[in-house]
């Protein structure tokens, strides 16, 4: 579903992001992403929602090689992903229904079913309540959850997560991390970047591990650590 | 057959949903201008007020124009006829003019029937004039062939008649409508002048507006574009925005034309009436009326296309919407 093929990224200001970075994710499974900040994990995602060209190498999402895809058919990428911000990224002057809504407005769906399919979001995130809220009346996990209602709302085949954990409490991060695995047992191919190792190796799933830019480990859950 | 049905399923959709996603530009846009109302209002009259000026000029020109101006009346002369013209001579003359091809059409009014329309007019009556004697002489009209040079033919033609013996004088008394129509021809340059001038201002504002507006929502873009959505779909709430600041511009406008019409029509009303006329100022048509609000909104639209791909580009290439 992803695969690296010997991917370097080298900003303009000079900075090497990523090195020589090889590795396959197939359909279906779930991947944590760790590493110290600066290790490249921001810019792997970037590269995934083609916000960002690979200086050399291939990326490959869902069948479509990203290098060699034009970036005026990087929306139809996106629109194919889901992806959760450590920032939210949600509409301050939108309600969170109209912020969930957006892809599926994007989409050109019917609103009946786009109303069907965001309160069957909202709920899956716990937040079936506050739908005529507004963002910013919310709390930072609240305002999260908001964020990963619209990252699956569409149901897309993928879902990239950039520190979704990093404003929640233990106790929201495991519940998050637990909808994860729900999304993953439906088929959905998960990829999250995380530096909180605690709670990614209670997770037991695949971890890849960045430094400066290069894969220095990638451990797959039941082999010895 | 089955992938031709599919395909036309297919292409219904993507029609279908590019309805929805302009039906979900439409209302938002409206949202965004009701959100901000006092800064809407404030665009809406600078709009309004440009657009204001070449409405009222042309409704100016559009109520001259009811003013009787046919072309050919414009070299039309008086002749009139020394005292011992009668009606014999006053024949011979008017057949020797329609003999010439430079006259179109003469006319005569006898002293009596010159008596008879005078009297009407000033509202004596026949007692109150006690004259045996008519002192009014045999007066020919002489409406000259219209066209190019109509001036000069006209000016010669009186010549021609002063020359006479018979003739008193001649009044080329239509001299004025033909000046007025000039001031009228001067009138319609100036107004298409001022249209394309405060047209492009009605761009320059409604860009401005737009370009400040997409600024302060480059945020709401970015998310967007993060999302998924394509240019053309982040670029269409603008676009609307721009069709309803020219076209609730044009509505602002066309009130204060009214309300400018309104103040004027009662002072004209007493002006006419001291010449013993009437008459009423005449207002927008309903075409002219849709035609006019209907170009408001182009205009806007255009001057909106503009700020929002000049800065669509600008972010792209600072990297917000896509690849670097």
């Amino acid at each position: 579903m992803i695969h690296f093929d010997r991917v370097s990224k080298r900003y303009e200001g000079g900075k090497q992001a990523l090195a020589e970075l090889s590795f396959e994710i197939p359909q279906g499974q779930m991947v944590f992403l760790t590493g110290h900040s600066g290790a490249g994990k921001s810019t792997l995602l970037r590269l995934l929602l083609m916000l960002e060209t690979a200086t050399r190498g291939q990326v490959v999402l869902n069948g479509r090689n990203l290098s060699q895809t034009p970036a005026r058919l990087a929306p139809n990428v996106r629109q194919q992903t889901g992806m959760i911000f450590q920032d939210h990224k949600l509409l301050p002057d939108k309600t969170v229904f109209d912020n969930v809504a957006l892809p599926l407005m994007i989409a050109g769906l019917r609103y009946q079913d786009i109303a069907k399919k965001v309160r069957a979001a909202l709920k899956k995130v716990g937040l079936e309540d506050r739908e005529r809220s507004w963002p910013l009346a919310l709390s930072g996990g609240e305002q999260q959850r908001v964020g990963v209602a619209r990252a699956i709302v569409g149901m897309p085949p993928v879902l990239l997560a950039d520190e979704p954990t990093g404003n929640l409490d233990p106790t929201l991060s495991w519940e998050l991390f637990r909808l994860f695995r729900e999304l993953n047992a439906r088929g959905m191919t998960i990829l999250v970047a995380s530096h909180d190792l605690d709670l990614v190796r209670r997770m037991g799933q695949r971890v890849l591990v960045l430094s400066q830019g290069r894969l220095v480990d990638d451990l797959t859950p039941g082999a010895a650590q | 057959m089955k992938a031709t049905s599919s395909l036309l399923r297919r292409v219904r959709q993507r029609i279908r949903g590019t309805l929805r996603r302009h039906s979900y530009s439409f209302f938002s846009s409206l949202g965004t201008l009701m959100s901000h109302r006092a800064g809407t209002l404030m665009t809406l009259l600078v709009i309004g007020i440009a657009m204001l000026l070449p409405q009222g000029l042309h409704l100016a020109l559009v109520n001259l124009e009811r003013v009787d101006l046919q072309e050919e009346q414009w070299g039309a002369m008086s002749v009139f006829m020394a005292p011992a013209a009668n009606a014999q001579s006053v024949n011979e003359l008017m057949d020797e003019l329609r003999a010439l091809e430079t006259v179109e059409r003469v006319a005569a009014l006898s002293p009596a029937e010159s008596m008879q329309e005078f009297l009407q007019q000033s509202g004596f009556s026949e007692s109150l004039m006690p004259l045996d004697d008519n002192p009014l002489p045999w007066v020919i009209t002489v409406v000259p062939v219209g066209g190019d040079g109509l001036e000069a033919r006209a000016q010669a033609l009186s010549e021609a008649l002063l020359g006479r013996s018979l003739v008193d004088a001649v009044e080329l008394d239509r001299q004025w409508l033909q000046r007025l129509g000039r001031f009228i021809e001067l009138g319609e340059a100036l107004v298409t002048t001022l249209v394309l001038l405060f047209a492009l201002a009605v761009m320059v504002v409604v860009a401005n507006t737009i370009r400040l507006d997409v600024a302060a929502r480059s945020e709401e873009i970015e998310v967007m574009s993060l999302v998924g959505a394509r240019p053309g779909f982040i670029r269409q709430p603008f676009l609307y925005s721009g069709f309803w600041y020219g076209l609730l511009g044009g509505v602002v406008a066309m009130i204060l034309v009214n309300l400018g019409l309104e103040y004027l029509d009662r002072p004209l009303a007493r002006l006419l009436e001291s010449y013993g006329q009437q008459g009423r100022l005449q207002g927008f048509s309903l075409r002219t009326t849709l035609t006019l609000l209907l170009a408001g909104g182009m205009l806007g639209l255009l001057g909106a296309w503009f700020a929002v791909q000049q800065y669509l580009r600008v972010m792209a290439e600072s990297g917000t919407l896509g690849r670097r």
